[in-house]
């Protein structure tokens, strides 16, 4: 089946959504989006990781070095109070983006 | 909030370096087992799945480097990247490294060095509160006043917001009782100096209004004295406060320190100890100059109040001036008594005699290490262009692989960035060093400046390196950026890059070979100034004479007296074993002091006229006199003075014992005189008379004399009167002078030999009296400090940029020579003689050379101009200066272009032929 390129901007969003309900390491959150997006989007770990890093370093992430489900030590993601205040921002953006759209669509 | 995580990450990253990389690995392996092992469940074989991870993250390497592109600060990472790539670099070219940066070492001290002493004679405001409100009185040229016009001005000291006054020139004390002086330099200053100016006393107390009384306050004198001397004399002893303080043997009660910040008003000068303008009787008692209305001692300084501008205290001050003029007004001469309107000046860096007499030596010397600089940089431009040209190869692959031309062009400037940072480095110990010799030289006097390494100066040299790296680090960048990926494959040596070498370079050494020039020029310039001075005939013998300085301000001598003392004095060390004659006087050759007055001339077709401007009366001033002025240079002289300095007697007779205070007025002229005065015809029999005081009497001139020089070597003959010591009158000194100069002929030429004896001579007749002693020539040699300093600078300077200009031109010389060695070859093959080679490439060098000598003397005669006033006895336009100058550099320049042609000539053409 062929993959969708993920729309700019949005991999962020996405990547909190994810992380606010559980945290998971860089392979977890490649394996979740895909499931969540019923295998349509499949996130290029080179996009994946710089991104990661990026929430890190402003704090919207934090992470953490833990034993992963099959004992491996792996490097957890959380969601900060600050990641919870842009994701919450970045969704409203996103539901207005998408009522538009679907508006413009629907009315045509 | 965002920014500090950010800044909190990049710091983890920069310090934690390791730890950070391990992790970004750690995660990546990670990912692979994670993916790998998902993939194994699914049923793919072990060895397949890791693959197919690998594959999934795109490489390893690539997404950590992708990771690490995307963090914030990725752009200091490659910086720091080409920072330990450049070092990498220089330590490898070790001589290349050492000779940039002991070139930018010697550059950037030189200007470091330099504009320090400037900073702090020139740039440096007065340690004190708001210095802004500060304001000097002036009245064109004139900047100093008596104590009638200041006492008039304190008056109104409600026109600002307070004024005070101080001695403008340092008055030196002595702290010993008699015999050798123990000289320390003091300032009288207002009572109200220090609290208008707002120091604040470290210890005990500055003045008070009461101190200023006339020979002292309440508690008797007082004096505040100064940090350093504290600490020099006190050892910085708490309890100096209270103590008394003996200056020229008069008992005064110490009340206060100033604090460490706090070096005077006159910048460049340190001052010891200030005493209240009104202790200044009893310490100079009959000298006093309070109430002379012709002493011009004091300047006078003041505070603006809040919101008013220097220009409407200006017009205060003029608005009162007439009022001014009037009750301070001297005896007999009035027209352009005060006529001058008064005005207030910013003086936020205070006055300072050091000041305008260095100010534009100072500025030239400013220039010329900042054009050495300038050569210096042109340089190490053509060696790291040279550089670049050998890594021309590398560039060409590195762009052909992808890397921006940008990103090279970082690379280069980095490195040239490191260099000038070494090289600055390196410039702190050598402007240090030259700073404090430079002082040195300045005076020997208590010349203080205040030169620390601080934030300032280091701030200065980090601006000149960071300059410096651009010019010399732009042109090699330019072309790494211009370079094309082809010229990789092609051969180097026929690549127009690198005839595009040449051409910078030669522009560089151009611009070497003009600057190189102008310093030339200036170095010929003050060179010849200083040997004309030194060749000045001085109408004396420098070498026979030693000068004895007596002060009997404060010892134990009668005023009748003193004259049979000065008296007793010279016919005791004539006595002296290896005197020949001996003689005294009130002003000593050389010592910048000035007595002059106006004067009529019996048969003289002058007319009497105030209206010419002119130093008048007695003090240190470098002021021209006009010849149009009737003014006269005056000394006082013993029997004998003639003699001892080897001048000749031309008419008449010279002055004797005979001519005492009684007999008849009489005098020496010298030719100067004559001519001035008489048209060069005879004086003898003529008279002169004062102009002041009609009653005063009438002076026949009994004798003429050779000229010689009295004020300065710049002045070798001033019209000059010389009057029998005993018969000076009270003006401006009293009779007879408590400061006499005793000048003594040795039979050998080493005069200082007869200092003790000569000591020990006039302490046999009064032990009390302070000596001072020194030798004509050193005082000679002192006086031309500054034109010694600016010769030997100058010249130093011109030969470090000649050196570096001979260097330029012999590497691009080299360089062609190099290029075009096939060419050179396959010519020499064909029968071209090593003459017909040579030639071929000096025609370069010539081109070079005489296009860079034609260039500079056109800018040499232009900027020479501004040097004139500190020429002597040559135009700025020397003609002798600049053709030497210009046949230095000619023949430097044909050494330089001669190895490489000569080399060339030797080449052998079979050699050449079978390496093409």
């Amino acid at each position: 089946m062929d993959k969708l390129d993920i729309p700019q901007g949005t991999l962020e969003l996405m990547i909190l959504t994810i992380l606010s309900r559980e945290p998971l390491h860089g392979y977890g959150i490649s394996q979740r989006l895909a499931s969540l997006s019923h295998d349509n989007f499949q996130v290029n770990p080179g996009s994946l990781f710089p991104s990661l890093y990026r929430l890190e370093q402003d704090g919207k992430l934090k992470a953490e070095w833990r034993a992963s489900e099959n004992n491996r030590n792996a490097k957890y993601y959380a969601i900060t109070a600050a990641g919870r205040k842009q994701l919450e921002q970045h969704r409203r953006r996103w539901d207005r983006i998408s009522f538009a759209i679907a508006s413009v669509l629907e009315g045509a | 909030m965002t920014l500090l995580y950010r800044l909190a990450s990049m710091a983890k990253w920069i310090v934690g370096r390791e730890r950070a990389e391990q992790r970004l690995d750690d995660e990546m392996r990670a990912y692979l087992d994670l993916s790998a092992a998902d993939k194994v469940r699914d049923g793919v074989p072990a060895a397949e799945a890791r693959r197919l991870a690998v594959i999934e993250l795109g490489g390893v390497e690539q997404a950590k480097e992708r990771v690490r592109a995307a963090r914030h600060g990725a752009v200091l990472d490659d910086i720091g990247r080409d920072v330990r790539h450049a070092l990498r670099l220089l330590a490898r070219q070790r001589t290349f490294t050492v000779v940039i940066v002991l070139t930018l070492a010697l550059g950037i001290g030189a200007n470091t060095a330099i504009f320090s002493i400037v900073d702090s004679l020139v740039l440096r405001t007065l340690p004190v509160k708001d210095p802004a409100r500060l304001v000097v009185l002036v009245a064109g040229p004139q900047t100093t006043w008596t104590n009638p016009i200041w006492e008039e001005i304190q008056r109104r000291g409600d026109l600002v917001d307070g004024a005070f006054a101080w001695s403008r020139f340092d008055a030196e004390f002595n702290l010993s009782r008699g015999g050798e002086t123990q000289l320390v330099s003091g300032v009288w200053a207002s009572a109200n100096s220090f609290t208008v100016l707002g120091v604040m006393p470290m210890l005990g107390r500055t003045f008070e209004p009461a101190d200023d009384a006339r020979g002292g306050g309440p508690g008797g004198p007082v004096a505040v004295i100064s940090y350093a001397f504290w600490q020099r004399h006190f050892g910085g002893a708490r309890d100096v406060v209270g103590r008394a303080l003996m200056l020229d043997r008069t008992p005064l009660t110490i009340v206060g320190v100033t604090p460490r910040e706090f070096s005077g008003l006159n910048p460049g000068r340190m001052f010891d100890v200030a005493v209240p303008l009104g202790a200044e009787p009893l310490i100079r008692g009959r000298e006093s100059r309070l109430d002379r209305r012709t002493s011009w001692w004091l300047a006078v300084m003041a505070r603006l109040k809040r919101g008013q501008t220097a220009e409407q205290a200006t017009a205060a001050i003029r608005g009162v001036q007439p009022q001014i003029r009037e009750a301070t007004l001297p005896p007999g001469r009035a027209e352009r008594y005060l006529s001058e309107p008064l005005t207030f000046q910013a003086a936020a860096t205070g006055r300072s005699g050091l000041r305008d007499q260095y100010q534009r030596p100072l500025t030239v010397i400013l220039v010329v290490v900042g054009l050495v600089l300038l050569i210096a940089c042109a340089n190490i431009a053509n060696l790291l262009l040279a550089r670049a040209t050998a890594r021309g190869h590398e560039w060409s692959v590195r762009l052909a692989l992808g890397a921006s031309r940008g990103r090279l062009a970082r690379q280069l400037l980095i490195e040239s960035l490191i260099l000038a940072a070494l090289g600055a480095a390196a410039s702190l110990v050598i402007a240090q060093w030259a700073s404090d010799l430079l002082v040195a030289q300045l005076s020997r006097d208590s010349v203080f400046l205040d030169l620390p390494l601080d934030w300032r100066m280091l701030g200065v040299t980090a601006v000149i390196a960071v300059v410096a790296a651009l010019v010399f680090g732009v042109a090699p960048a330019m072309r790494a950026a211009r370079g094309t990926p082809i010229d990789a494959l092609k051969d180097r040596g026929r690549s127009n890059a690198a005839t595009g070498r040449v051409s910078i370079a030669n522009g560089l050494v151009l611009t070497q070979v003009i600057l190189s020039m102008v310093l030339l020029v200036c170095a010929g310039l003050f060179l010849r100034t200083f040997d004309k001075l030194m060749h000045v005939p001085l109408g004396l013998d420098r070498d026979r004479v030693l000068i004895t300085d007596i002060d009997a301000r404060r010892a134990d001598l009668e005023l009748q007296s003193r004259l049979a003392t000065y008296e007793r004095i010279r016919e005791r060390v004539l006595r002296i074993p290896g005197v020949t004659s001996a003689g005294l006087s009130v002003i000593a050759p050389l010592s910048g002091a000035l007595w002059s007055r106006r004067v009529e001339v019996s048969g003289s077709s002058r007319v009497r006229t105030d209206d010419v401007d002119g130093p008048e009366g007695f003090g240190y001033t470098s002021r021209p006199i006009p010849d149009a002025s009737p003014l006269a240079i005056f000394n006082g002289i013993s029997p004998g003075w003639i003699a001892t300095y080897g001048t000749p007697l031309l008419a008449g007779r010279d002055i004797s014992e005979r001519d005492g205070p009684e007999s008849p007025r009489v005098a020496l002229v010298n030719q100067a005189f004559a001519r001035k005065f008489l048209g060069g015809a005879n004086p003898v029999g003529h008279t002169v008379h004062p102009y002041r005081d009609a009653g005063s009497p009438v002076i026949e001139i009994v004798g003429l004399v050779s000229d010689s020089v009295l004020r300065t070597v710049r002045e070798p003959s001033l019209p000059t009167v010389y009057v029998p010591f005993s018969q000076t009158e009270d003006d401006p000194k009293p009779v007879p002078p408590p400061e006499v100069s005793l000048s003594v002929r040795a039979a050998s030429t080493s005069p200082a030999a007869l200092t003790k004896s000569v000591a020990a001579a006039v302490g046999d007749i009064n032990s009390t009296l302070a000596l001072t002693s020194y030798s004509l020539a050193d005082q000679l040699s002192e006086t031309l400090v500054q034109e010694r300093l600016l010769a030997m600078l100058s010249a130093s300077f011109g030969g470090l940029a000649l050196l570096m200009a001979a260097v330029g031109l012999y590497g691009v010389t080299s360089y062609a020579v190099n290029l075009r060695r096939v060419e050179i070859g396959i010519r020499m093959a064909l029968g071209a003689t090593r003459v017909a080679v040579m030639r071929l490439v000096l025609a370069r060098v010539t081109l070079l050379v005489g296009a860079g000598i034609v260039g500079g003397l056109a800018i040499a005669s232009w900027a020479s101009r501004y040097v004139g006033s500190l020429l002597y006895g040559l135009d700025p336009g020397d003609p002798i200066t600049f053709a030497a100058s210009a046949a230095t550099l000619a023949v430097i320049g044909a050494v330089a272009g001669w190895v490489p042609a000569h080399r060339a000539s030797r080449l052998d053409p079979t050699q050449v032929l079978s390496d093409m």
